[in-house]
């Protein structure tokens, strides 16, 4: 880790200054009046994977929406290397975007296109690279996520893993060094899921790449991520924040004691005291 | 570039090298390469600030170009954090060119088109023996049709039709009314418009336009819906859980298409003969003299023809939305398919099926 840090060093991507990649402050959330998430503050430093952790339903993924400038917060601001994405105009918004590197969780292929057509899409449309060029980059982005055997299927064809690994190799493909993964993790078996920890540890170390990655998945958690956000449904805030080794062992908080240890409600109650 | 002893080309890798900048790199890179086929190539990455992945690409196609021997291309100072990307890669999955479907010759193309033909005609046919067997059991037994369902239905593809229903019987009426006018004017036989308006009202356009914004409106709608829950697997949950997806899904919209063209028709007969009494005024026909001239000119049967047409129509549509609704494949692009393809056919057969009823009743 210390040869791949003096690496990363060399080798960060966006030349910001030491600014964090994003920050994010005094962010409010939600759907209408259905507030979602309120007051929440943390930064992601280049080179940092950042895991934002919380149960179902709590707005991890809205969350990771409103960094990336699809939703619009309903107070609060998000910086992009120190440029505010929701106070930006269309053009300005679209070059921050542009930065990240964005998996869905669904993997949000396009149907039309077949496996390679959609990993190369991103180069066909932003790049003068020749056809040969574009087609090997993506065949290798495919391999690096272990898809190359299905290069032709069309997303009808794919699994529900498939279709993540394939969103991945597609969200890597403009070299974006910031790249923002939902869930993905779920759906995967344990080798593949290794293997795509390996390979986000992999691009951290050796190119620097920053990842922010929503995620419920302890082991992978525990296997990828530098720090980790929580939120809680609940009192719809940050609740912890930290490693995730530190949080599961000394957190004071039961709720992320609970979460970290995989236990049932009955269990917390017990462990709360 | 430049040549150093022993005769090597040097290839220098500068600087940052991104999507964004990488094909000018790529290109004057490979151009080095063929102009130097006999000579070594030293590609000097020294100086390499930063890559993506299309850099690491770039890096890993010229050290897999074949060479002769002793004109090899060596990558020299690469950065090791670099080089630990390159090495998993296996040159054998990229050798080849991508594959395009094969294009296949227009006698192929006929034979495959005719085979899919006649595919989809025996799942047609298996599909309305379905829905005849599900209609008969709803007429014969009670509990069979989900009412509130059917109701929800007719609701949307019904009430909410109607102001669109309204403008178009209003305009045909008005078109039909002034185009037959304006001929009939020339030879002092301007009241007939009124029987011409009349019949092609009642008999035709009443039910033909309301079956075309139906099969617009509607038979998409149902293809969309049916389609998006195949897509979802709710088709496969509703199997699963044993019941009939045609019971479940498709007799609601049967039934209700059979209501409410009908209805639909009514209104669009009624408010384009009022069209039409608004362009006679102008032909100085008035409402009384239009009335009258009217129940000279059509009866009942005329009115029971569209009904009957209309109904017809009706349940053409919602088949056929339906059955390709469930025809549906896989993902986004195929809901999409079969919402057109709803419409389509359906215009179609409300053309051949108004055809039908016109010899026949004629």
């Amino acid at each position: 880790m210390a040869q791949s840090a003096t690496a990363t060093k060399a080798m960060t991507a966006a030349g910001t200054d030491g600014k964090p990649a994003i920050s994010v402050r005094g962010l409010k959330m939600g759907y209408g009046k259905r507030v979602l998430l309120e007051n929440a503050s943390f930064d992601v430093q280049r080179g940092e994977i950042l895991v934002i952790l919380g149960g179902s339903g709590c707005g991890k993924s809205s969350l990771m929406k409103n960094i990336i400038g699809l939703y619009r917060p309903l107070a609060g601001d998000v910086l992009i290397d120190g440029e505010s994405i929701v106070r930006s105009g269309p053009e300005e918004k679209a070059r921050l975007q542009r930065k990240m590197g964005v998996m869905y969780q669904s993997g949000a292929l396009f149907g039309s296109l077949n496996v390679l057509e959609n990993v190369r899409f991103p180069l066909d449309e932003f790049t003068d690279m020749g056809t040969a060029q574009k087609n090997l980059t993506a065949r290798m982005l495919l391999h690096l996520v272990e898809m190359g055997h299905a290069e032709g299927l069309m997303p009808g064809e794919l699994s529900g893993g498939m279709l993540k690994r394939a969103g991945i190799a597609r969200a890597m493909a403009l070299g974006a060094d910031l790249l923002m993964l939902d869930e993905p993790s779920a759906g995967l078996d344990p080798i593949t899921a290794a293997n795509l920890d390996r390979t986000i540890l992999s691009l951290r170390d050796n190119l620097g790449f920053t990842f922010v990655v929503v995620t419920h998945e302890l082991q992978s958690i525990f296997n990828i991520a530098d720090r980790g956000v929580m939120l809680d449904p609940v009192s719809r805030s940050v609740i912890a924040e930290g490693k995730p080794a530190d949080l599961r062992d000394h957190s004071r908080d039961p709720r992320v004691r609970q979460f970290f240890n995989r236990l049932p409600d009955e269990a917390r109650q017990t462990t709360g005291n | 570039m430049s040549e150093s002893q022993a005769a090597a080309v040097i290839l220098p890798l500068e600087g940052r090298i991104t999507a964004y900048s990488v094909a000018p790199v790529w290109r004057n890179a490979l151009e080095t390469l063929s102009r130097n086929p006999d000579r070594p190539i030293l590609v000097d990455a020294s100086r390499l600030e930063y890559i993506d992945d299309t850099g690491i690409a770039l890096i890993f196609d010229l050290k897999r170009q074949q060479r002769s021997p002793g004109a090899e291309v060596e990558i020299r100072d690469l950065a090791p954090n670099l080089a630990a990307l390159i090495p998993p890669y296996d040159a054998k999955p990229y050798a080849r060119a991508y594959e395009k479907p094969l294009a296949i010759g227009i006698i192929e193309h006929v034979g495959r088109a005719a085979n899919q033909q006649l595919i989809y005609v025996g799942t047609m046919l298996e599909f309305l023996r379905n829905c005849a067997a599900a209609l008969a059991l709803a007429l014969t037994r009670r509990g069979v049709v989900r009412w509130s369902e059917t109701l929800s239905v007719a609701t949307e593809a019904g009430a909410n039709a109607v102001p669109i229903v309204l403008l178009i019987g209003f305009l045909m009426g008005v078109i039909i009314a002034f185009e037959i006018g304006l001929v009939a004017q020339q030879f002092g036989a301007v009241i007939f418009v009124v029987n011409g308006v009349g019949v092609a009202m009642l008999r035709e356009l009443g039910p033909l336009m309301t079956a075309i914004v139906f099969a617009g409106r509607t038979g998409a709608a149902f293809a969309a819906q049916i389609g998006t829950q195949k897509v979802n697997e709710e088709v496969n949950a509703i199997l699963t859980f044993g019941l009939d997806p045609v019971h479940f899904l498709v007799l609601p919209r049967l039934l209700a298409s059979m209501v409410v063209v009908p209805l639909l028709a009514v209104l669009a007969d009624l408010i384009g003969i009022f069209g039409g009494a608004l362009v006679m005024a102008s032909f100085d026909v008035g409402f009384l003299q239009f009335y009258n001239q009217l129940l000279g000119a059509v009866d009942a049967g005329d009115f029971l023809l569209g009904i009957i047409k209309a109904s017809v129509f009706g349940l053409t549509i919602a088949a056929i939305g339906c059955q390709r609704g469930l025809a549906t494949g896989a993902g986004a692009t195929s809901v999409g398919l079969s919402a057109t393809s709803a419409v389509v056919t359906s215009i179609v057969w409300i053309v051949v099926i108004d055809g039908i009823f016109t010899v026949l009743t004629s």
